[in-house]
């Protein structure tokens, strides 16, 4: 007990450390939007069936696909820390657990979990005092899956088909549970909840709670069980990929741009974690869009290549970042357009397949071709451009490829900041397609090459300001991706995704919750319910607009994409006016006048 | 009169409280093999960094034989090769696919590049390891393939921080090698170390820092008068009365 102790002393010292300013920041707005889903949790005890039952199955997804998504799960203590101290893995990962009960996501979700009690104390005395074991128990139940999926998705990313299974894994899970709506109109009947949520492993808890004691000791095999296989994944953990010893196709690129195309496609075929990220885009892409056709549905197919496009921008939306601090050789050579090569590139990994997608989808449902071609256009136009800009602007500093250490998904100590920012592609790249949709819905053909028109000019705009700031702003991205800090000494940020420190808690709350959801209203109840309109396709899932009365139907669809636009715009206000206030007028640094000079 | 090959004026650094690098001047004449010595922390590296243009200085300038490196960076950044200490490089590249890359962005024709390629990889023996990526190698690996990146474009100044650390004696060897040579062929060399000896048997400048100043700089003979560089570093930095001191449980 003495290892776990002081391995939980020594991840509260991490934390409280960390808990100064801006991860705080972070730490902060995320948890109290914990709170808030775990109220909602606790609410649900109070209603009858298996309400509960079902958020708890929610709770236990989010720990298993959570990390996968923010970067490989919670890291603070690092199994690599302790393998000098010649401990048992057993012994190791029963620390680590410990330890792994300290934290802001644990605690959120005891606090869901004290729907127990309250579902307990509706039994009667033995429900209540059953409700705290239980508590705990789930806790590590749900902790422990996700460290034992992590571990997994770790050794999967140690060869490729590996990493291309995990990918596509992935991407079904998460499509399915975005069109769960698919699975309750398959079979449950009207809305309800299947029974199976009561017998998962997240439910067991609540079992025990009802007096199935026995659920209460099969929680404590499982825990025992999945300790046992966490322990025996950490032991396989040190042992990194095996060296490729595999033939070179050789370098055959004449010129600068196309060495930076050569050297990005190398990139994008031997990197496990790019190679796992496409797999994912694509099975995402195909897997939400094909979901519908169970139930007859065909209307949502073409959308799988807009989809795919989509998560591929958002995949890749830190692609300075995860490179590293290979950035210095960009800075010493001056004038070879790193950032044309890596949109060629890019272009040249996704471009193809997308197109492919387009097409195929789009002819197996004789679906509406101009919509999706214009969408399909002006996506990629609009991914190629924002990638490089985004990662440039709100550079989230990664770890160096070399120092990841057991954990591939690792890509960067600051995960909440690189998730936000995938959320934020997603909204952004999104949002370059929306006026080549507008012209395809009301002018038809028109909408290609409204499509071409405004994907080249994403591409060779944002294209540009990338470049410049990438000139402009050199020496303090390497020294962001170096130290993981904006260089201070008195200079002005360098724009990373940071929210400014002047916000006050409130504040930087609204920008998160504005720039993260913002998209919801806009795209799919805004945008895509006002396609579904013009097509006179009603009652559709859950697009609300095409549910209403005919009068409304409309003002509410223009509400929602006001509301979006609301949000994003609040947001951006927000973060511009504790910018200024940050950076008094008339203070110029020695950055601007530099950039000043350049241009 | 020339340019020195390295002009350093006025440099510095403040990173939030701590001053890393104070006003910091050195000049590396054309033709020598400048030493930088100093503690862990002296500021070596940063003062490094802002002398090839890898971090922005808060004050001061640093030309290379004349150009500025802030003010025209393409100039300055063609006559120098740079081999940072701890930095990635493209990692899912082989060591020649990193040279090709490199040498194209610098823009050197596919045919020199090819040529140069291979000569670098043989001399500093990475050839044998053809198949593997960079990721893949091992930390002298690394330090060897940065000097190969260094050395592609034919620079007339190297600057190279800790050259020689985690490599192994054989390789070391070849590294001072082509060192020397590329100094009894007109170039010019600095590099940073916290190892004496070395410093004594390959330099024939040297500065030292500590604290982010320049405790004392010029040619090696004169810096270290009658006693050893060790000595005098000792005495210059004031490492005062810990050595004497024993771990009182051993």
């Amino acid at each position: 007990m003495a290892v776990a102790l002081t391995m939980a002393r020594m991840k509260l010292s991490i934390l409280r450390h960390s808990t100064k300013g801006q991860q705080g920041g972070m730490m902060a707005s995320a948890g109290s939007l914990g709170v808030l889903l775990a109220g909602g949790t606790i609410v649900l005890a109070f209603l009858g069936g298996d309400w509960l039952a079902a958020a708890y199955s929610v709770w236990m997804l989010g720990w298993i696909i959570g990390p996968v998504f923010s970067g490989g799960g919670d890291e603070t203590l690092r199994p690599e820390f302790f393998s000098l101290l010649g401990l048992r893995p057993q012994r190791m990962a029963a620390g680590l657990l410990v330890a792994a009960f300290v934290g802001v996501a644990p605690a959120v979700s005891l606090l869901a979990l004290a729907g127990l009690v309250a579902a307990g104390v509706r039994e009667g005395v033995a429900g209540a005092l059953v409700a705290v074991p239980a508590m705990v128990l789930q806790l590590a139940v749900f902790v422990l899956l996700s460290k034992v999926s992590v571990a997994l998705m770790g050794l999967a990313l140690g060869s490729r088909i590996g990493a291309i299974g995990a990918g596509v894994v992935n991407g079904v899970i998460l499509a399915f549970l975005g069109q769960i709506w698919v699975f309750m109109a398959a079979f449950g009947q009207g809305g309800q909840i299947p029974e199976v949520v009561r017998y998962l492993p997240s439910g067991w808890g609540l079992l025990a709670v009802q007096g199935e004691y026995l659920a209460l000791a099969a929680m404590a095999v499982l825990v025992v069980l999945l300790l046992l296989a966490w322990a025996a994944l950490l032991t396989r953990r040190a042992g990194r990929s095996r060296p490729s010893t595999r033939g070179r196709r050789p370098m055959r690129a004449g010129t600068p741009h196309g060495a930076v195309v050569a050297k990005e496609l190398r990139s994008w075929t031997r990197d496990l974690v790019r190679n796992h990220q496409l797999a994912f885009a694509f099975t995402y892409g195909v897997a939400f869009a094909a979901v519908p056709l169970m139930l007859g549905i065909e209307e949502m197919l073409p959308l799988a290549a807009p989809l795919f496009i989509m998560m591929a921008a958002a995949m890749t939306a830190n692609v300075y970042g995860t490179d590293g601090t290979a950035h210095w050789l960009t800075l010493m050579t001056p004038g070879a357009s790193d950032v044309r090569g890596r949109q060629l590139a890019w272009l040249a990994a996704v471009g193809p397949v997308g197109l492919a997608l387009a097409v195929i989808c789009t002819a197996v449902v004789d679906g509406p071709w101009p919509l999706v071609m214009a969408a399909t256009f002006a996506l990629l136009g609009g991914a190629v451009g924002l990638v490089p800009l985004v990662s440039v602007a709100g550079l989230i500093p990664g770890i160096d490829p070399k120092n990841r250490g057991g954990n591939p998904l690792r890509t960067s100590e600051d995960d909440g900041s690189a998730t936000g920012m995938a959320y934020l592609m997603l909204a952004l790249v999104a949002l370059t397609a929306a006026p080549a949709v507008a012209v395809a819905v009301f002018f038809g053909w028109w909408g290609v090459p409204a499509g071409l028109l405004s994907g080249a000019l994403c591409w060779w705009g944002f294209g540009l300001l990338a470049e410049r700031r990438l000139t402009a702003r050199g020496p303090e991205l390497l020294h962001l991706m170096r130290t993981g800090r904006a260089p201070e000494s008195g200079k002005a940020a360098p724009g990373t995704f940071q929210l400014p420190e002047s916000m006050s808690r409130t504040q930087r709350m609204i920008v998160l919750i504005c720039a993260s959801f913002g998209a919801i209203p806009l795209v799919p109840q805004g945008i895509v319910a006002m396609v579904f309109l013009t097509n006179g396709q009603l009652q559709h899932s859950w697009f609300l607009a095409t549910h209403v009365s005919p009068g409304l139907r409309w003002p509410v669809a223009i509400g929602f994409v006001l509301l979006g636009l609301g949000m994003y715009g609040t947001a951006l206000w927000l973060w511009l006016r504790a910018r200024k206030a940050e950076k008094p007028a008339g203070e110029v640094t020695d950055a601007d006048k530099l950039a000043a000079q350049h241009h | 009169m020339t340019a020195p090959a390295l002009e350093i004026k006025g440099l510095a650094k403040t990173f939030g409280e701590n001053t890393a690098v104070d006003h910091v001047d050195l000049d590396v004449p054309q033709g020598s093999f400048y030493g930088l010595v100093g503690q862990n922390g002296a500021g070596k590296t940063t003062t490094l960094s802002m002398a090839v243009g890898l971090l922005r200085p808060d004050a001061g300038t640093a030309r290379i034989f004349g150009a500025d490196v802030w003010s025209d960076p393409a100039k300055a950044k063609q006559l120098v090769g740079v081999l940072p200490d701890g930095m990635a490089m493209p990692e899912r590249l082989t060591g020649r696919e990193v040279l090709t890359y490199l040498g194209l962005l610098r823009g050197l024709s596919k045919e020199v590049v090819a040529e140069r390629a291979e000569e670098l990889l043989s001399v500093l023996e990475l050839d044998v390891a053809e198949k593997t990526l960079v990721i893949e190698y091992s930390t002298g690996m690394r330090k060897k393939i940065g000097l190969a990146t260094a050395l592609l474009h034919a620079p007339r100044l190297l600057v190279l921080d800790e050259p020689f650390e985690a490599v192994d004696p054989v390789s070391a060897a070849t590294i001072k090698q082509i060192l020397r040579g590329f100094v009894a062929g007109g170039g010019s060399v600095v590099l940073s170390s916290h190892v004496m000896a070395l410093v004594e048997q390959l330099c024939d400048h040297v500065g030292v820092i500590d604290k982010g100043r320049v405790a004392a700089a010029g040619p090696l003979e004169k810096v270290r008068g009658a006693a050893t560089l060790e000595d005098r570093f000792v005495e210059l930095v004031g490492a005062g009365s810990t050595a004497a001191r024993g771990l009182s449980w051993l």
